[in-house]
């Protein structure tokens, strides 16, 4: 009962924050008609590309959190996969780098958030550190590090623009139709998306980070290695968040941009309000994704067709959302162990 | 018949402590064993090393008959050895299921996916062959204290355990679950297994067990036949001394209402009424005795009259005056004292030692604190007079909370609060995970304040002990006082049947319990 509450509370209030956005959206554009020349399929193919870093940020985060460490580093993450993948497709092809190259490239940028996030596991499950803090040092160090070996690499903080992965298109078989055609990491999220559902309910792996999170001793009495199960949670917020920014550069963007806020540009941390958002569900955050995403192509849409919304008001709605929902939905609950340290056989 | 657990010579100190000193114990298979002792007799500890929490610094550990060394409790799950804590170890946001089967969950699909169906057949399996019904589906968050213990069981089993220790199983209990525990006790014994559980109650050990051991200060002074022993055997074999296992108590002399409560409504966390429209007045001089079985509204009525609950509507009185918007600190200086229903949560400060535990609740106010800075002389010897009041061992202001044993927790918290000179005592459990000797003592200062002519509510699901203390006692049952009796006069059956929320027909009620006179 109180289940069908609060999903009926938080799509209320989404519907709400929604709403509002429209409304707001309408004193800008001036008319609401605009809308529907922007929803139509190009639109719908700019969301999945925006929501790609967005959810497998939030992917990642599900599994670290729900195993009982809090890993805000996501955007520091994204931004280190999102650079070496740039930076080994360019080192490997230049300018003008294969197919291959850049899936190398992917690849790399993998491996390199997951050692991140191995940094990350060890500094918080060996030594204690504090999960927020260790977090935010994954982040700052991302954001000062990227931009640095740039200028070491290229010269500048950007690197010069390289290819991107070739489409992948799914056909009816042997027909001629095409069903559905994107960029690989489009495929990857919406295969993902699923598959973490499933091993978060119906796996016993699924179990054991759902107890790490919730009852670590209960899991550790029954024989099951709390310290494997936590690794095994962060390691995957990296593995997901390097799938996210491999893709948000090879896939759409094939470029790395190190100023400022680099080309991630807050999508970590959107994501991890996506998941709150999601309740911690693959599900539900990847919805959240693809609304957050929705917001952005909206505003990069309007600009577009000439409206002048300032991107920055945009860019808070996310925020907003999650504290309209975890203050008048409340109903986010968080691990009860989430944060802490597990030490086995202490009493 | 062949010996399921042998323990020889166990030692096992703690800094400062010997917790165990050369305890031997012998506990045959198919027998249902208690363990009875004051607070921190050791108990608890002598346990923890059979289950491999604590290695012992001197001793063997036996089990059928093997000499076995458990460094974790990993190595005595594997030898057939099963623990259930006082704090349940339970994933609240699983089922009863998934719990019963984490770590070793059956798997389908080459280990890909867990056997859902098949756990949820293995565990209603598992509780048919036992007696025991459990929603396989349930969330453990959904289901009472009651049904989480079987969970508990039922995951030692699933586990391949044969040898079930229970640390005080009973303490949660409702009467009535406790009878049904027992029942599973017999079951289970019947099918071989081993029982050892942790008691106070020594009614409970002679109920339910074959044979009993005593531990006193670490040592065992004593296994004795369930079956020839008598209480007052037990108790002084506990305590070392005579005890007095009924307080006496002269007529109250009741006065002016001290606590009034009208009208009250209170709703649960969830928004689901827990109180629905409860009258009480409790008068000076007297106890007004609370009795249900748990979770009919006692703690959402104990938590509206301590202000920890806002009510939906009604008030609630200290000496006439209105509180009922007051704040919990604004009652405390309205002469309100609180002794909650769980220590480890609302009572005490697990990581706080006992002088800042002691302070809890007073902080604010002379002669501890200035209105800024505390005065921390005044509060070790505050702490140090509860400490030398109440019997709390060790004998140490300096003692972080969490290193006390249970029982001892609870005897600091009940001393800090009666030593606050209150008004108005509102007492829940007082005596839960409390000693004979001990629960003698904290009933002594209960009729202390009565004989003061404070005014005390006490909430308790022991029903000898509202039944001894109380002048007056109204039963609780959804929500509603369905009557107030003359403890005295009225059976356990009565109070059965009214905690059923049945008014028998000839129970010796008293009219209504508004101004109702002894
Ligand atoms: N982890 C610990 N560190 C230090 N001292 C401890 C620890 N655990 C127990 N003790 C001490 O060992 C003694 C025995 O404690 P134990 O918990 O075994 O008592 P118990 O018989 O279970 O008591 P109770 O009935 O109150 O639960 C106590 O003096 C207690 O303070
Ligand atoms: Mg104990």
């Amino acid at each position: 009962m109180s289940i069908a509450d609060s999903r009926r509370g938080r799509w209320i209030a989404a519907l709400l924050v929604l709403l509002g956005i429209v409304v707001a959206l309408e004193l800008f554009a001036g008319v609401l008609g605009v809308l529907v020349d922007i929803v139509d399929a190009n639109y719908l193919r700019a969301v999945l590309r925006l929501t790609v870093p967005i959810a497998f940020a939030a992917l990642g985060g599900i599994f670290a959190e729900k195993s009982g460490v809090i890993n805000i580093g996501l955007e520091g993450l994204l931004i280190i996969s999102a650079f070496t993948s740039i930076a080994v497709a360019g080192l490997l092809g230049g300018g003008d780098a294969t197919q291959a190259e850049l899936w190398i490239g992917f690849g790399s940028a993998v491996l390199a958030s997951v050692l991140f996030a191995l940094l990350f596991a060890v500094v918080c499950i060996e030594f204690k550190a504090d999960q927020i803090i260790a977090g935010l040092a994954v982040w700052l160090i991302a954001l000062g590090l990227a931009p640095f070996a740039s200028k070491v690499i290229w010269g500048q903080v950007n690197s010069p623009p390289i290819a991107t992965l070739n489409n992948w298109t799914l056909r009816i078989p042997t027909t001629d139709v095409v069903l559905f055609d994107a960029s690989p990491p489009v495929f990857m999220m919406l295969i993902s998306v699923p598959v973490a559902w499933y091993a978060l309910n119906r796996t016993a792996f699924g179990r054991w980070i759902e107890a790490s999170g919730e009852n670590p001793k209960a899991l550790d009495t029954v024989g099951v290695d709390v310290r494997k199960v936590r690794y095994t949670g962060v390691l995957l917020s990296g593995f997901f968040s390097g799938l996210g920014g491999a893709g948000l550069a090879l896939g759409r963007v094939g470029q790395f941009i190190g100023g400022g806020t680099t080309m991630v540009n807050g999508r970590g941390w959107i994501g991890i309000t996506a998941y709150l958002f999601g309740n911690y569900n693959p599900l539900g955050a990847f919805g959240a994704s693809f609304l957050f995403a929705s917001l952005d192509a909206l505003q990069i849409r309007l600009q577009q067709l000439g409206y002048n919304v300032p991107s920055e008001l945009i860019g808070i709605i996310p925020y907003v959302t999650v504290v309209v929902v975890l203050a008048f939905v409340g109903r986010t609950r968080l691990p009860s162990a989430a944060g802490d340290h597990y030490e086995s056989g202490e009493e | 018949m062949s010996v399921a657990v042998h323990l020889a010579g166990i030692t096992k100190r703690f800094p400062g402590v010997v917790a165990n000193d050369e305890v031997d114990l012998e506990v045959e298979e198919g027998s249902v064993h208690a363990l009875l002792g004051e607070n921190g007799a050791g108990k608890t500890t002598l346990m923890n090393v059979l289950y491999g929490l604590y290695q012992p610094d001197g001793g063997t550990v036996h089990v059928h008959g093997d000499s076995r060394e458990f460094y974790t409790p990993r190595d005595a799950i594997d030898a057939g050895v099963g623990m259930i804590h006082q704090h349940f170890m339970l994933v609240d946001t699983l089922t009863t299921a998934e719990n019963i089967v984490l770590g070793h969950e059956p798997r389908k699909w080459g280990g890909l996916a867990m056997d859902r169906a098949q756990a949820e057949r293995d565990v209603r399996e598992l509780g048919e062959r036992y007696g025991f019904d459990v929603d396989p589906e349930a969330k453990i968050e959904d289901v009472s204290v009651g049904v989480q213990q079987r969970v508990e069981i039922l995951k030692a089993l699933y586990g391949g355990a044969d040898v079930l220790i229970l640390d005080e199983p009973t303490a949660v209990l409702t009467p009535q679950e406790v009878e049904d525990l027992f029942g599973v006790f017999e079951e289970l014994a019947a099918e071989d297994k081993t029982i050892i559980f942790i008691t106070h109650k020594l009614g409970e050990a002679m109920d339910a067990a074959d044979e009993i051991t005593v531990l006193r200060d670490g040592r065992n002074v004593g296994t004795v036949d369930a079956a020839d022993t008598t209480r007052e055997e037990l108790a002084e074999l506990m305590v070392g001394r005579e005890v007095l296992l009924e307080a006496d108590k002269e007529p109250a002399e009741p006065g002016d209402v001290g606590l009034s409560v009208s009208d009250l409504r209170v709703t649960d966390d969830r928004g689901v009424e827990q109180v629905s429209g409860v009258n009480i007045d409790v008068r000076e001089g007297e106890v007004f005795g609370i009795a249900g079985v748990d979770g009919n509204g006692q703690s959402e009525l104990v938590g509206a009259i301590t202000g920890l609950r806002a009510p939906e509507s009604g008030t609630v009185r200290v000496d006439g005056r209105d509180v009922t918007d007051l704040s919990r600190r604004e009652r405390i200086e309205n002469g309100m004292a609180y002794v909650p229903e769980d220590r480890q949560k609302r009572g005490l400060v697990m990581d706080f030692d006992l002088v800042e535990n002691g302070l809890l609740g007073s902080q604010h106010t002379a002669p501890f604190s200035d209105g800024g800075r505390i005065d921390w002389a005044e509060s070790r010897e505050h702490a140090r007079g509860v400490i030398e009041e109440y019997d709390v061992r060790p004998n140490d202001p300096d003692a972080e909370a969490e290193s006390l044993s249970g029982g001892n927790q609870q005897k600091f918290v009940v001393g800090r609060e009666f030593a606050r000179d209150p008004e108005v005592v509102v007492a829940s459990h007082p005596t839960r995970g409390v000693d004979v000797g001990s629960i003698e003592f904290i009933h002594e200062r209960i009729l202390d304040l009565r004989r003061a002519g404070k005014t005390v509510l006490l909430v308790s699901s022991k029903l000898d002990e509202v039944q001894q203390l109380s002048d007056r006692l109204g039963v609780m049952y959804e929500g509603e006082v369905v009557d107030v009796v003359d403890p005295d006069r009225v059976t356990e059956e009565e109070l059965g049947l009214l905690m059923a929320g049945q008014i028998p027909e000839d129970a010796p009620s008293i009219a209504d319990a508004v101004g109702g006179e002894p």
